[in-house]
């Protein structure tokens, strides 16, 4: 019985070294660990997915065309919960206990900003994919890089457009977190600059699901536009609650939310001539776009957010500074 | 930055808001209150069983088309089921432990069943598309969800009053939480009360959850605030004091929107809270006293 048991473990274990052989070129090296903490679950779930989406993709595109340094890449990902602290410890697991190589950035503002604390400290290379404010990069940190841009020209195009077309006065609110409050302020800075009147401007704290008070007090100064600094759920929460208490402003424009094709699904009608912002679009026209929006499709069966790409984005450009660095050691990559 | 001008529409109009949100409050706190009111339990899953009825009515609508008001009539005994079968299999076991265990032990099931869900149904966010806008009286919007959320959710807590003042079975209920010993004495079946009662606040807080999904929405970790608010509300009305459970979710709705109205949506918290501090200080035992 016992021999049995041997032999049948040693076929096991000569079966395993086949299938790892027959893995390619990286047989006997360890991979390449990447780590990231992705808000799965939480307030920012919805892009956060979208972010993990992206860097999966990555992950297999480099692997099928041979690694990197020869070796595979494999992606180590935790659920921080859209919670900065929680994202605190989970980086501090992925670099003292995974002995990841680099770390990848998590998604939104508030939780990059904390997180990059920890891979600052290890002298990690972050490459930060969806954090747009600006004071995250005013900190001096050496090795935190960036991929979108800032949080204060995200509504500009709105703001714009309501300028040209001779709207006067704007009202904005925005979650009480950093990426929004930055956008918001972007917004108020821009609509002083083309001479619309700012009216309004409240903040309201993270997981605010009523906003009849704050929408009322919108209303009842009856601007031309509103907008909002807005994460996911309190875009589709605002959007929904105007119709309901009746405010028809000009032109409405949100930050986050409205890109995201689960906007519309969710809120139907109501979702239309709600402006939303995006830094990225399918239909630009740089190389590969096409490529990835046709692969992205395939693994993941529905269409790319910016989100995604950005995520794919910022992990080619580490892939790419891996390799023109010839090493993993920090100093070298930047 | 222009000044706001409050005017009295516009407090008539958080008012109304104010306690249309308060009735839901009312109706998912009542659950907690009668379940903590019999066994002395603290039922952290409450938010994970409001949760389930959110999600039931929002399958019944996804795949059937089916009215959300009208699946209250599967959610509710669904809940119940649920919430019996909990009762049964974990809870009694900490019905005479310290509060300690029975927090221990509904906290990890509030974990269990908000992970399964994500598992099953992942953490996107969902939402039933039935009624949207509002009717306009006057210079008031009345949302048309809220409304009849309200109107459901009133109608939900009158009949758990009935059940609960008419009935033999709510009497026993009554007695057990008055004094468990003498009610057993008496004999009343202890054991069956806490199963029934376990079942009545889950299928509470099941409705609440589909008066909720139709207004805001549906994901596995939404029923977290208001297990948070239900313990504001309990705390502001009185332990185990069901009709102070009623009025304190009143209260809470009230004072959430008018704070939000004179100072800030950020302030609106703290200051229930304060609100809270400040009865507590005035009448520890909350606003309508202890038990009842």
């Amino acid at each position: 019985m016992r021999r049995a048991f041997v032999l049948a473990l040693a076929g096991m274990s000569v079966s395993l070294l086949v299938l790892e052989w027959g893995a390619g070129p990286t047989w006997g090296q360890e991979p390449i660990k990447i780590g990231a903490s992705i808000s799965l679950t939480g307030t920012y779930a919805k892009p956060g997915k979208y972010t993990q989406e992206g860097y999966l993709l990555c992950e297999k595109e480099i692997n099928d065309k041979g690694g990197l340094l020869g070796r595979k890449v494999r992606y180590i990902i935790y659920d921080d919960k859209s919670d900065p602290l929680t994202a605190i410890k989970l980086y501090e697991k992925l670099i003292t206990e995974d002995n990841v190589e680099h770390v990848m950035g998590p998604y939104s503002s508030p939780v990059t900003n904390a997180a990059s604390t920890v891979s600052e400290k290890y002298q990690k290379v972050m490459m930060a994919s969806l954090a747009a404010t600006t004071s995250i990069w005013e900190r001096g940190f050496k090795y935190l890089f960036m991929t979108i841009s800032p949080a204060e020209v995200y509504l500009e195009g709105l703001v714009e457009l309501a300028a040209e077309r001779g709207l006067k006065t704007i009202a904005v609110m925005n979650e009480d977190t950093l990426f929004a409050k930055a956008a918001a302020k972007g917004a108020i800075e821009l609509a002083k600059k083309r001479g619309m009147q700012v009216v309004f401007h409240e903040a309201y704290p993270k997981g605010t699901t009523d906003f009849s008070a704050l929408l009322i007090k919108i209303k009842s100064l009856n601007p031309d536009v509103i907008t909002g600094g807005t994460y996911f759920d309190d875009a589709v929460a605002t959007t929904r609650q105007m119709k309901e208490l009746d405010v028809n402003p000009r032109m409405y424009g949100v930050t986050v939310g409205g890109d995201l094709p689960e906007f519309y699904q969710l809120l139907g009608k109501t979702a239309e001539y709600v402006y939303g912002s995006s830094q990225w679009e399918e239909n630009l026209l740089y190389p590969g776009i096409k490529e990835f929006v046709a692969a992205y499709e395939k693994m993941w069966n529905h269409e790319p957010a910016y989100h995604s790409a950005a995520g794919y984005g910022a992990c080619r450009l580490l892939a790419e500074a891996i390799k023109r660095a010839n090493s993993l050691d920090s100093e070298k990559i930047r | 930055m222009m000044q706001v001008q409050i005017t009295g529409t516009m407090v008539l109009q958080i008012v109304v808001s104010g306690l249309l949100a308060g009735g839901l409050y009312a109706l998912v706190a009542l659950g907690l209150s009668l379940i903590f009111g019999v066994m002395r339990v603290i039922n952290l899953a409450h938010g994970a069983l409001l949760m389930l009825g959110a999600y039931t009515t929002y399958w019944l609508f996804a795949l059937f088309g089916l009215n959300p008001f009208l699946s209250l009539l599967v959610s509710v005994p669904m809940l119940f089921v649920v919430g019996a079968v909990l009762q049964k299999l974990f809870v009694h076991r900490v019905v005479e432990a310290p509060e300690l265990s029975s927090l221990l032990l509904t906290f990890g099931i509030s974990i269990f069943i908000a992970n399964v869900a994500m598992l099953a149904w992942s953490s996107d966010y969902r939402s039933v598309e039935f009624l949207t806008g509002s009717f306009i009286l006057g210079q008031i919007a009345v949302s048309k969800p809220r409304l009849i959320s309200f109107v459901a959710a009133l109608g939900l807590t009158g009949l758990a009053f009935l059940l609960l003042h008419r009935t033999k079975i709510g009497k026993a209920i009554r007695a057990t939480s008055q004094h468990r010993d003498v009610a057993q004495i008496c004999g009343i079946n202890v054991r069956r009360i806490d199963v029934i009662t376990f079942g009545l606040g889950a299928g509470l807080a099941g409705a609440g959850g589909s008066l909720v999904s139709t207004m805001f929405a549906v994901y596995p970790e939404m029923g977290l605030i208001y297990v948070f608010k239900s313990f504001l509300v309990i705390a502001l009305g009185g332990a185990g004091n069901y009709p102070g459970a009623f009025f304190g979710g009143l209260l809470l709705g009230l004072v959430e929107g008018l704070a939000s109205l004179f100072l800030t949506a950020q302030l609106s918290e703290v200051i229930a809270y304060i609100f809270l501090v400040i009865v507590l200080l005035v009448r520890p035992a909350g606003l309508l006293g202890g038990r009842t």
